[in-house]
């Protein structure tokens, strides 16, 4: 129910003071001044007529000066409706409207940016002379176009250049744009009008953003019949190493989002450009299938590549683009004790040579033969059951680490670690340990920790079991902690630690990798194993072939096999300075450059070149490939109403404890109801003024 | 000015202002209208051969009626004289005064009733210098007082004209309708009203007495409000004689109500003129002096083309 109110009731009093025209008026026959004349014989001829006419006229001016007077002095009192709704939503109210317009790749389906535009033009007619609006485009991030403004002008020309993007859909940092503008108004109301296909896979409901309280949220559904969508996924590489060529096999995976059969699709490789091989498939209704591509050989590197199926209502998902290089040798040095007439690196060195991601380049010395030169180049050392050098070669294979570089220590019999010689180990070496395990069946790994690079590989279920292989002697090393300490024999003795020098790390394995001290090898696990040591030592990273759209490259984070340490190395050292990179669109974005190169947001489906002070482009320039997030092709809809529920406030209390902020004041200026009055009050005596004017004229012109 | 004169004490006198009678009596003009016209004697008796007594005899001048010339002279000296004769007092002269309470309007200076009381002091002054028999009649309606012509009555007219009381209507049928009986000589009636009634109605009743033989003349007596209305702040104008009233506005009706009054005396005067009437319009306004000048003057050229 409303109830009209007055913030100055007082004034109402001044509604008295109009009894005293009226009672003037009233009585104004009576108490008009008494002429007297010899006869009213003339006058009753002529002034009767008049007469009446004048009290008419009387009326009219009169009635109209009231309600002037009474418009006048309402305005005064300052009333306003004494309703919740109406101080907030209402139409008088002046609002802070955010338009949120959904510019993901999922919205270039069909007319739905069509579609989405309309609303969003329609929401943008719809705004009241008082209300301000703020546009939002947004996909995986978001961008605010359009910042609280009453021109519309601004809006439609905001929305006339706006094209959909090739980002996923993400609803929650466009939530949090609004609410940081609406929070940021001090208009009354609040408001947010949401155009989107509202894609379940855009929003998950647990991330947090809710707009301020009060605020009303409508949500504009842009969806139209829906026909199916056949999108390239996953891209899987199989590198083969052929007469010291490398050649990659692509396998692609097809998604059919449809329900329909696709039948004979053309998935066609195209390398730089051009196609080199195509593949055919069928997928069945909501379907997936892996296509093989004709293999092709890497000749140079960052060459581009990309595969391809016929365009189709959704296009953005109908490429997928690679960027490949020739594998890099991962350079392993084995170092032998080389007094072992036996081949102690036997099993690690096979393990190592059929190592395709990455291909290890491994070599084996010994101590006693090796030099400061054997180092340079490598990724990794290990010294299977191998003392350190000593002198100059041992001092450079601490700065070897120290700069980086990777060291396996697995400790045998011969194992030895001299006082002066460099401080790598975590720990001090002990004696060999050969402790009655189960009665001579040998122990196990205990504890593992999984979480560690080293051994996330075999986290997952039938991912592998450690803890099969029977060790049966060891060697102590005494740590201070238990920090390193990355695998235990079940007896708690140290199995493999690790420690972190300068740049570099080093990784020490307790037990001879042998037939002999441990069945490790002959594991099936040994193998991942192997590579993983060596991998984590070398803090190997594999070569990224794409990224998602949206994704940032961070090119100031180098070492570790980083990618910007691939790509960087494309570069001359004098091209670094004024690194810029030049996006599918071809816009030049500086990323710095020098010693300090910045970060590269990758905005846009294709592939983004790098390029220095020097200029260059072309066949192997450094280049990054982006391709559009695959769970957009995901079409399925969310119900709009359980989105709106889940970002607005759930809590009436809440939303009660906002509307009781509002006082009869506030409620007064929101609605100012007072404004119109006045504007009525000035229209009527204007009116009353030309109304008297005319009927002046009118009654002078008359004989 | 006559507005303006003090009364004197004595009955009737203060009704004459010798200001006004002595501008009257200093011009020729004057002297000329009122023998051959206005007075009995000097004016064109309607009666001729009948009381008039010889003067003198004046010269011819031009523009002298040649009827009055002394023939009997002019065989003798075979020159153009004119007879003067001395008015006789056998004429009868009447004044009619309505005295009805609209005559007592006024708006800035005397009333229309004491404008008629002025006026009809002054001519029953001037008749009886004349030697006429003056009487009165005044009217309210009907007959208030009445004062048969006689030779000295002239005291008891002046008496009965102080002692007036206005009130009642303003009809003058039933009246003059009645004064008609009553008087079987002929003679002179002054009629002296605002005439607030319609034209027909007013020459009805006032040309009986000129079919009665009688030399009729009629002032006309308005204030200057009734002619202008000059009134400006919309008031109840209430009927001095019905007391009705009416909320007027005279801003609206000015003209108008010019209009209907300037039509009305037109038509006053010309049905006068129609029935050998006298009417003159006298604004209460205007001097005494100078409304009985203008009138004696009009009266000597009427009396020319007769």
């Amino acid at each position: 129910m409303s109830a009209l109110a007055f913030l100055a009731p007082l004034f109402l009093l001044g509604l008295g003071f109009l009894v005293w025209p009226v009672l003037v008026h009233l009585v104004q026959k009576d108490r008009k001044e008494v002429v007297e004349f010899p006869s009213l014989m003339f006058l009753q001829r002529v002034p009767y007529k008049s007469s009446r006419r004048q009290k008419i006229r009387h009326w009219l001016l009169l009635l109209m000066r009231l309600a002037a007077l009474t418009a006048l002095i309402a305005a005064f009192a300052r009333p306003f409706l004494d309703r919740e709704d109406i101080a907030l939503t209402g139409a008088q109210v002046a609002r802070e409207v955010v338009i949120l317009v959904d510019r993901s790749y999922s919205m270039d389906y069909g007319d739905r940016w069509a579609d989405a535009l309309a609303g969003a033009r329609a929401a943008v007619r719809q705004l009241g002379p008082e209300d301000r609006a703020s546009l939002v485009f947004f996909s995986a991030g978001a961008t605010l176009a359009v910042r609280s403004t009453t021109d519309r002008t601004v809006l439609f020309a905001a929305l006339d250049t706006a094209a959909p993007g090739t980002a996923g859909t993400r609803f929650g940092p466009a939530l949090d744009l609004a609410r940081t503008v609406l929070e940021q108004s001090n208009l009354p109301g609040r408001h947010a009008v949401v155009i989107s296909d509202f894609q379940r896979a855009g929003w998950d409901g647990d991330e947090g953003a809710r707009l301020p309280p009060g605020t009303t949220v409508d949500p504009v559904v842009v969806s139209g019949p829906y026909e199916g969508d056949l999108a390239v996924g996953q891209l899987l590489f199989q590198r083969n190493f052929r007469d010291g060529l490398e050649r990659v096999e692509t396998t692609a995976r097809l998604v059919n989002s449809g329900d329909r059969e696709v039948e004979d699709v053309e998935v066609t490789l195209e390398l730089d450009g051009r196609p080199v091989g195509s593949a055919a498939a069928t997928l069945g209704p909501n379907g997936t299938a892996l296509v093989t591509l004709p293999p092709f050989t890497l000749s140079e590197p960052f060459m581009r590549g990309s595969v391809r199926v016929p365009g189709d209502a959704l296009s953005a998902n109908d490429v997928a683009h690679f960027v490949l290089s020739p594998g890099e040798g991962f350079s392993v040095l084995v170092v032998e004790d080389g007094s072992d007439p036996r081949d102690p690196s036997l099993y690690l060195t096979q393990a190592l040579d059929i190592g395709t991601d990455p291909a290890f380049d491994v070599e084996v010395t010994t101590v006693g033969a090796m030099t400061a030169g054997d180092l340079a180049g490598r990724s990794v050392v290990i010294l299977n059951g191998a003392r350190p050098p000593r002198g100059g070669v041992g001092t450079r294979l601490r700065e070897f680490v120290e700069d980086g570089g990777g060291l396996v220590v697995i400790l045998g019999e011969r194992s030895s670690w001299p006082a002066d010689g460099p401080d790598l180990l975590p720990g001090p070496l002990g004696p060999v340990m050969e402790p009655e395990w189960r009665e001579g069946r040998g122990g196990t790994l205990g504890r593992i920790d999984y979480t560690h690079p080293v051994f996330a590989l075999f986290a997952a279920p039938r991912s592998g079991d450690l803890t099969d292989a029977t060790f049966f002697r060891y060697r102590n090393v005494q740590l201070a902690g238990a920090e390193g300490v990355l695998a235990r024999f079940d007896n708690g003795a140290v199995a493999l630690a690790e420690r972190q020098v300068g740049a570099g790390r080093v990784l020490l394995w307790t037990s001879m990798l042998d037939n002999y001290w441990n069945d490790m090898v002959l594991q099936p696990i040994f193998l991942p194993l192997a590579h993983q040591l060596v991998k984590h030592a070398g803090s190997f990273r594999p070569p990224t072939p794409s990224y998602t759209v949206d994704d940032v490259l961070n090119l100031s984070q180098q070492g570790e096999g980083r990618e910007a340490d691939r790509l960087l190395a494309g570069l001359a050292q004098g091209d670094r300075d004024g690194l810029v990179a030049l996006s599918p669109s071809n816009r030049s974005i500086d990323v710095g450059g020098g010693a300090r190169p910045g970060f590269l947001p990758l905005a846009e489906q294709g592939f983004y070149e790098l390029r220095g002070a020097g200029g260059g482009g072309g066949p192997g320039t450094p280049a990054v490939a982006v391709n559009v997030n695959l769970g957009e092709a995901d079409l399925e809809p969310m119900d709009p109403e359980e989105f709106v529920g889940s970002i607005t406030s759930p809590d009436i209390g809440e939303a009660g404890d906002a509307g009781a902020e509002i006082g009869p004041e506030d409620r007064e200026r929101r609605q100012g109801i007072w404004w119109y009055l006045l504007v009525a009050a000035f229209l009527l005596l204007a009116l009353e003024t030309i109304v008297s004017n005319y009927l002046s004229r009118k009654a002078a012109s008359q004989p | 000015m006559a507005r303006t004169a003090v009364r004197p004490s004595g009955p009737g006198t203060g009704f004459i202002d010798p200001r006004v009678l002595g501008r009257i009596h200093n011009l020729e003009l004057l002297a000329r209208t009122v023998v051959d016209g206005f007075i009995s004697g000097l004016h064109r008796a309607p009666f001729l051969g009948l009381s008039v007594d010889f003067a003198e005899h004046r010269q011819y001048m031009p523009g002298d009626d040649i009827r009055r010339i002394d023939w009997r002279l002019f065989a003798r000296s075979d020159r153009f004289y004119l007879k003067h004769y001395e008015a006789d007092s056998n004429a009868n002269f009447m004044v009619v005064l309505d005295i009805s309470r609209s005559m007592t309007f006024q708006q800035d200076g005397i009333s229309k009733l004491d404008y008629g009381r002025y006026l009809a002091a002054c001519l029953s002054y001037f008749s009886r210098q004349q030697r006429d028999r003056v009487g009165l009649l005044t009217i309210a309606g009907e007959i208030v007082d009445y004062i048969p012509p006689a030779a000295g009555h002239l005291d008891l007219v002046l008496h009965a004209i102080d002692r007036i009381e206005a009130g009642g209507a303003g009809t003058l049928a039933q009246p003059l309708f009645e004064l008609t009986g009553r008087i079987g000589r002929r003679g002179i009636m002054v009629v002296i009203s605002d005439f607030y009634e319609e034209p027909d109605a007013v020459v009805d009743a006032v040309k009986d007495l000129r079919y009665a033989g009688h030399d009729v003349i009629v002032f006309h007596l308005l204030d200057p409000a009734e002619l202008d209305f000059p009134f400006e702040k919309p008031a109840s104008f209430q009927d001095l004689e019905s007391e009705a009233r009416l909320p007027v506005v005279p801003g609206r009706l000015r003209e108008g109500y010019r209009e209907l009054i300037r039509e009305h005396t037109e038509t006053l005067s010309r049905r006068f003129v129609e029935h050998r009437i006298d009417y003159a319009l006298f604004n209460t306004g205007t001097p005494l002096d100078y409304a009985l000048f203008s009138y004696l003057s009009a009266r000597q050229r009427l009396t020319r083309v007769r």
